[in-house]
């Protein structure tokens, strides 16, 4: 087996939010190449409110978790913890699982996209960003080696729609968090609640090195909007970035520098690019030289 | 490689950006403001987004993922991010040579470029991709000429060989001659550049290109079958 699939298989990733699926309700997906089924077991006792799944890879049965309204697979036998995210267990939140968007695109370069703000004047014009406001001011990146993520803090950005619950523009305020490969977890300012953060996660499950299904999770401070209108914004945030996603070459992501070209807007892709190489998570990556 | 047809010049207008294959080679095909063609590399050196997705603002490209601008040499020249700075030259798109001669841009992604000279190629008629290898194409609108434009004594002539151009020649009569260019897309997909004599009007354009629906159709089906 190469050593970028060994080291993949040992984290967790999503496969269903939790009550997708009805009691004995089965569907099929893919995980890091393999084929997995997806099944709702029938309630053991008539409290539980939502049922459990088994979750089968060629066949076999693999070990399941819950966490941040999603269930969670690992197909390896050697897991790494899953992270954790603090504001799941705060109960004034709304938490909103926003479904699920397929792309073709390296699980990689979802995430990266994800951590990059230059991009919003132009692809999700209007609502996270506008010209002429275009800059990206200096902002601190660093991996935290206590617990080895991705941070990156002290981003401020003129968004005219920053959320569903905004009225016209903020300047907002974003720490981005890496804490897998596969991971990636926003903190931003709140419209309705200014000394607060909203978080919104993007869970990516990769189906394989070239296309994967990322789910989008919030937990707000909104008590306006309605959920469809929530699950609705996100989404079309995130159809704006497949656009871009399906259209990089190559498809997936280098890891050496000398092969794209970025700028000090980009410290965050630098630093996640870099840390990816470090921890040998080149699964959907390009051939790393050492 | 060798130079290729990739555009009617009527089909690619001013601030227009299209996209065009020539084998593994991906491109972006911009004109801009003032009529300059430009054909690169289909990759933004910054994070590799498809050019073609870009758009033209006056004498630049800018892509669309974080609207860097290229200018017609292919230099980055401006990044929305840091607005102050001057880009460092290396910051270039990878150009490939172009010429737009007889109504057609062509292009080639290796060398320089050796345009066909069609001279009395003037009225754009259509480009249509076909499903079969370049050859077949060819012997497609070789056999299956038109019969209200051209007399029964056309003559088929090959002119050029790379890229292939057919002249389509009806002889002893002022009916409408017919030159096609042939795009090497690769080996099962090819573009037939269609252009027509001055001669032609309206109707004879709208004719030629129901013409070349024809043999599309004919030629896929045949290409098919002897697959
Ligand atoms: S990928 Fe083209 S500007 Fe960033
Ligand atoms: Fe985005």
């Amino acid at each position: 087996m190469n050593a970028a699939l060994e080291h993949a298989l040992q984290d967790w990733y999503p496969v269903a939010m939790v009550g997708e699926l009805a009691p004995g309700e089965c569907k099929h997906s893919k995980l890091l190449g393999v084929d997995i089924t997806v099944l709702a077991n029938h309630a053991g006792n008539a409290t539980e409110s939502t049922p459990t799944i088994t979750v089968r890879a060629d066949g076999a049965p693999v070990d399941v978790q819950q966490a941040f309204d999603h269930w969670w697979v690992c197909l390896g036998n050697k897991p790494r913890s899953l992270f954790t995210i603090e504001e799941a267990s705060e109960a004034d939140r709304r938490f909103v699982p926003c479904g699920v968007v397929r792309v073709a695109c390296s699980p990689l370069r979802a995430v990266e996209n994800f951590l990059d703000i230059a991009h919003f004047p132009f692809v999700h014009t209007g609502v996270l960003g506008a010209e002429p406001h275009t800059e990206v001011y200096k902002y601190d990146v660093k991996v935290d080696e206590s617990v080895d993520e991705v941070i990156a803090t002290n981003i401020k950005f003129y968004q005219p729609q920053a959320a569903k619950s905004a009225e016209g523009g903020i300047q907002t305020e974003y720490i981005y968090r890496v804490p897998a490969p596969m991971a990636a977890v926003l903190y931003k300012t709140c419209p309705l609640k200014p000394d607060a953060l909203d978080v919104i996660a993007l869970f990516v499950q990769p189906l394989d090195e070239q296309t994967c299904d990322v789910w989008p999770w919030m937990a707000l401070y909104d008590d306006t909007s309605t959920q469809a209108e929530l699950i609705q914004f996100q989404q079309l945030i995130f159809l704006q970035d497949r656009s871009i996603l399906e259209n990089q070459l190559p498809k997936k992501l280098p890891l050496d520098p000398g092969q794209e070209i970025p700028t000090k807007a980009d410290y965050t892709s630098v630093a996640y690019r870099r840390w990816l190489k470090k921890r040998g998570a080149y699964y959907g990556a390009l051939e790393v030289h050492p | 490689m060798s130079t290729q047809p990739v555009s009617l010049s009527r089909d690619l207008t001013i601030k227009q950006v299209m996209r065009a294959e020539l084998g593994d080679v991906d491109m972006a095909v911009w004109r801009s403001a003032s009529g300059v063609v430009s054909a690169w590399e289909n990759r933004c050196p910054h994070r590799g987004m498809r050019l073609s997705h870009g758009f033209v603002r006056g004498e630049s490209l800018a892509c669309a993922y974080h609207g860097w601008h290229y200018n017609c040499a292919g230099a980055c020249h401006y990044i929305p991010a840091h607005p102050e700075l001057a880009p460092p030259k290396t910051i270039k798109a990878n150009a490939y040579n172009i010429a737009e001669a007889s109504g057609i841009i062509w292009v080639n992604a290796t060398g320089n470029v050796a345009p066909i000279d069609i001279p009395s190629s003037t009225v754009p008629v259509r480009s249509i991709p076909i499903a079969c290898p370049v050859e077949s194409a060819l012997n497609g609108f070789s056999k299956h000429t038109h019969q209200s434009l051209l007399t029964q004594h056309t003559q088929a002539e090959i002119i050029a060989d790379t890229p292939y151009v057919l002249a389509l020649t009806p002889v002893g009569s002022n009916s409408v001659g017919v030159y096609i260019a042939f795009q090497h897309v690769n080996d099962s997909t090819t573009v037939a550049h269609i252009t027509a004599t001055d001669n032609a009007s309206m109707n004879d354009v709208v004719a030629l290109s129901r013409w070349a629906n024809e043999v599309r159709d004919i030629t896929e089906f045949s290409a098919g079958v002897s697959e």
